[in-house]
């Protein structure tokens, strides 16, 4: 043990007249004692590490299930012609789900078109004009953003389905934009946000318009986060249900639908296409996810 | 802002005609038009909810909120049992999932060495995005069997917690609907923790080891504490989701729209029953009612959501925002 010189000193001031071995038992005394403390605490902190790790596995191995079950359940299903052809009374084989695709795909397109011009275009709001305005869109935002997906599909039966008395992809895809809309507005501010003032201010002195500086500048160095968090906006889109649930005119018009559908028959080939249309979807949502990460990763690579 | 003035331009521009206001119109006939249209959305959403529940409450009255039973055939409509289910259903998934979410974020930002959390937690922001429909999918035709023959009896035999878990086990029930709500708030959960859990400075990690605590010592008394508001956000953005789903809810949870007499019994929420409802309603009072239950829905979620917008302010959580927007 080595001496501890400055302890020794203290010792010595406070009681002068102890001797050197009661001096050392009493080192000990607190050596050892420390020595329990550290070595309790470790325990403990272990003990509690445990149980923290356990419960990584047991939120993971839900999720894989779900995955695995999906991919091996889905891929029985899957094959050229489910993709191709449209679906079939039960009993008839042969039957697909491009119908599906081809709605999802049209409703989708009609809520990208309604919602990622929105969303730049009310994100560059924020951005050039904060004030109390801004402030309460911001909250619009974060409001909506928090609306169940069923009451957007309610609002969007209510303003189209019940006004003009007809099922429609319209009002599907409007449903699907006004949800996605409030996710692409925050993104694409967060996105804004990393780009300086200073360089907005630079390009309006240089004499450019506000139109030219947020295409050439704001635009240009939020680029990254903007497709990033607009494609991932759009691969939650995908995979809604609640809003098509009352403004598609069928099941057989939108994957979701068609899932939720199926997934309720008792016969086993709906239930085998509700696993293949589930895996189309999966991988669809998957792979816009991952585009979203790369073009980020790769954007970010480049501007820097 | 600046930069109004365009005298600069003109010097700078010589060859041009020189504007006094460097701004198109067109431009901000645009940009005001997007921010002016999504507030009418906003305004609209909820006028129209508010507007074609009237109905409802004219016939109920205010009681509609939280009395009587849910029995259209009989002309009764009142969202009382559907307020206790989607409570019940909400706040169990939330005892399942904010010990396993919690335990996981502190797991994945402090315990596990960095080259398997990175990609742990990139897989569960992944798993973020699967479809809910999906997850219903599941649920409804693998875990649901799996519940009606082995979790369900296993939890009927337990002893004391029998009054809570009893019989009989069907498979769809409160319970399965509340576990389905786990699984698809986990990865908000540990999303957004993690990020809170992340923003604790180092120094204050630094000071706390300098004192002598140990590992878990730095983790519960500082770096726990310093991420609470940002985890309180996260399971009260959790609790949203939570309240608002409704149609994995519809698949499995038995739509019984009557007061559970057990978590293994059916019931129904107020999102499982619009979607179940809204088709078949008799127009008029019977939509109206299904409006309504929209209706308290929507104040429900309003609600839980600001309150989780404060606690995210409160920390200056800009970051916890973007997070949000990505995976939720």
């Amino acid at each position: 043990m080595s001496t501890l010189p400055s302890i020794q000193v203290a010792l010595d001031s406070v009681m002068p007249d102890m001797g050197l071995a009661e001096v050392t038992r009493r080192r000990l005394l607190v050596r050892d004692s420390a020595r329990r403390s550290i070595g309790r605490r470790r325990m403990a902190g272990r003990a509690m590490q445990a149980v923290c790790l356990i419960t990584v596995p047991l939120g993971l191995a839900p999720l894989v299930a779900l995955v695995i079950a999906t991919v091996s359940k889905g891929a029985g299903a899957l094959n050229v012609g489910f993709l191709l052809h449209a679906p079939t009374p039960e009993g008839v084989p042969g039957g697909g789900i491009s119908t599906a695709i081809v709605g999802s795909g049209e409703i989708v397109t009609y809520a990208i078109a309604l919602a990622v011009p929105m969303g730049l275009f009310i994100a560059l709001f924020l951005f050039e004009r904060p004030g109390p305005i801004a402030s309460a869109v911001r909250f619009g935002a974060d409001v909506m953003s928090g609306v169940p997906s069923i009451i957007i599909g309610i609002f969007a039966y209510a303003i189209y389905v019940e006004r003009f008395h007809h099922f429609s992809n319209v009002a599907a895809g409007l449903a699907l934009g006004v949800l996605m809309l409030p996710i692409m507005v925050r993104a694409n501010e967060e996105a804004m946000r990393t780009v300086p003032v200073d360089l907005w201010e630079a390009g309006i002195s240089l004499g450019a318009r506000r139109s030219r500086v947020a295409r050439s500048v704001v635009l240009r160095g939020a680029l990254p986060g903007v497709v990033t968090g607009n494609l991932l906006a759009l691969a939650r889109g995908v995979g809604e249900t609640a809003p098509l649930l009352f403004t598609v005119a069928s099941p057989t018009l939108a994957m979701t639908l068609l899932i939720f559908n199926d997934a309720t028959q008792p016969f086993p080939d709906a239930q085998q296409a509700a696993w293949g249309t589930a895996l189309v979807l999966l991988a669809l949502v998957l792979i816009l996810s991952v585009i979203a990460r790369t073009v980020a990763w790769t954007l970010n690579r480049k501007t820097r | 802002m600046t930069g109004e003035g365009g005298d600069g331009a003109a010097g700078l521009r010589p060859w041009r005609k020189p504007r006094r206001l460097p701004s198109s119109p067109l431009y901000a006939i645009v940009r005001w038009g997007a921010a002016g249209l999504f507030a009418a959305l906003v305004i609209g959403l909820i006028v129209s909810i508010v507007s074609q529940s009237s109905q409802a409450f004219a016939h109920s009255g205010i009681s509609f909120l939280w009395s009587g039973t849910w029995n259209p055939d009989a002309g009764d409509y009142a969202g009382g049992t559907l307020v206790v289910g989607t409570v019940i259903t909400t706040l169990v998934a939330m005892i399942i999932v904010v010990p396993i979410g919690l335990g996981t974020s502190v797991s994945v930002s402090e315990l596990i060495p960095r080259w398997l959390a990175g990609p742990l937690s990139t897989s569960i922001e992944f798993l973020a995005a699967v479809p809910s429909i999906v997850v219903g999918l599941w649920a409804l035709l693998v875990l649901s069997p799996v519940f009606a023959s082995d979790v369900e009896p296993a939890l009927e035999g337990l002893p004391v917690l029998n009054t809570v878990f009893r019989g009989p086990a069907y498979g769809p029930s409160v319970l399965l609907a509340s576990v389905v709500l786990a699984i698809m708030t986990l990865p908000t959960v540990v999303a957004l923790s993690r990020t809170a859990l992340g923003g604790v400075p180092i120094a204050e990690r630094e000071a706390a080891m300098a004192l002598g605590a140990t590992h878990w010592q730095v983790v519960r008394r500082t770096v726990l504490p310093a991420a609470r508001s940002g985890i309180a956000a996260a399971i009260t953005l959790a609790v949203g989701r939570a309240l608002g789903e409704s149609i994995a809810v519809a698949l499995v949870i038995g739509n019984r729209p009557a007061i559970p007499h057990s978590l293994l019994a059916p019931g129904a929420t107020l999102g499982s029953a619009i979607v179940n409802q809204f088709a078949e309603a008799s127009p008029g009072l019977g939509t109206s009612a299904v409006i309504a239950l929209a209706a308290i829905l929507l104040l429900l979620t309003i609600l839980v959501n600001v309150a989780g917008q404060l606690l995210v302010r409160r920390r200056g959580g800009r970051r916890l925002l973007g997070v949000r927007g990505a995976v939720a």
